[in-house]
């Protein structure tokens, strides 16, 4: 019972920075869409491709983090 | 001691205030609506927001191609004496603009749909600004800068031209100043 004690305190770390990820990725994203929308309506159309490719990067971070959450969370609570 | 004695004595036949408050326990909401769930819809806010962006950044593509820059002859200069304006549409039919000589003097072409909210503004000779009356919009006459009011982004920039006493529109600036 002991020794799980570390792996499950690891964990819970892990599962943290994946929730503080995915908001961050949700707080980049609502940042990129203002400034699309923006750049696209002053037809400053470099800038409307680079933040878009950003958000598009930014979507993909909070899939991949919440595959590796979803690993975490579902494999620790099997136990019980 | 069956299964069955037991629900009997917990929903029942027990008439506790504190045993009866499990009444309150819905087992699908708490399945539904739980901090996993929540987790999911978040990650689904973050991906719907940032593949929201993707056509703008398509129709940009398309855009970059686009050529605007056509000279179009707006009119005489002796039709436009100081301190009034006239509108025309450049470069295209549905965009309408506003060309202002202005009291110092000045020739200066807008495309005249504000903003904000896309109402047309007008040429105020008594205080030299462009208004927008929807929602009382101010913007420079001089470049075009939003001074008061809602609107945040300058209006776009006519390039004019003037040759022998004709004004030409020869191009469209979003971004200027």
């Amino acid at each position: 019972m002991g020794s799980f004690m570390p792996r499950e305190g690891s964990t819970a770390m892990d599962k943290k920075m994946c929730w503080i990820l995915i908001f961050l990725t949700i707080a980049g994203n609502v940042v990129m869409v203002q400034w699309t929308v923006e750049a696209y309506l002053g037809r400053e159309f470099e800038q409307v491709v680079v933040y878009s490719g950003i958000g598009v990067v930014l979507a993909f971070i909070a899939l991949i983090v919440y595959i590796n959450w979803r690993k975490l969370e579902y494999s620790t609570e099997g136990h019980r | 001691m069956t299964n069955e004695c037991k629900k009997g004595r917990n929903i029942k036949d027990s008439t506790s205030d504190m045993v009866n408050l499990t009444k309150n326990v819905d087992q699908t909401d708490d399945l539904k609506y739980n901090r996993r769930a929540f987790l999911k819809t978040a990650v689904g806010a973050s991906m719907a927001l940032g593949l929201s962006t993707v056509p703008f950044s398509v129709r940009a593509m398309m855009g970059i191609a686009e050529d605007e820059g056509e000279r179009l002859e707006v009119a005489r200069m002796d039709e436009l004496p100081e301190g009034n304006s006239m509108t025309f549409n450049y470069p295209t039919e549905s965009d309408a603009a506003i060309l202002v000589h202005t009291v110092n003097g000045e020739l200066v072409a807008y495309n005249s749909a504000c903003t904000h909210l896309m109402c047309p503004v007008f040429y105020e000779k008594e205080s030299d600004i462009l208004l927008c009356p929807c929602h009382k919009g101010y913007f420079d006459v001089s470049n075009g800068q939003p001074v008061a009011g809602p609107p945040q982004r300058e209006l776009p920039l006519i390039e004019l031209e003037v040759e022998n006493g004709i004004i030409y529109a020869t191009g469209r600036k979003y971004r200027h100043g």
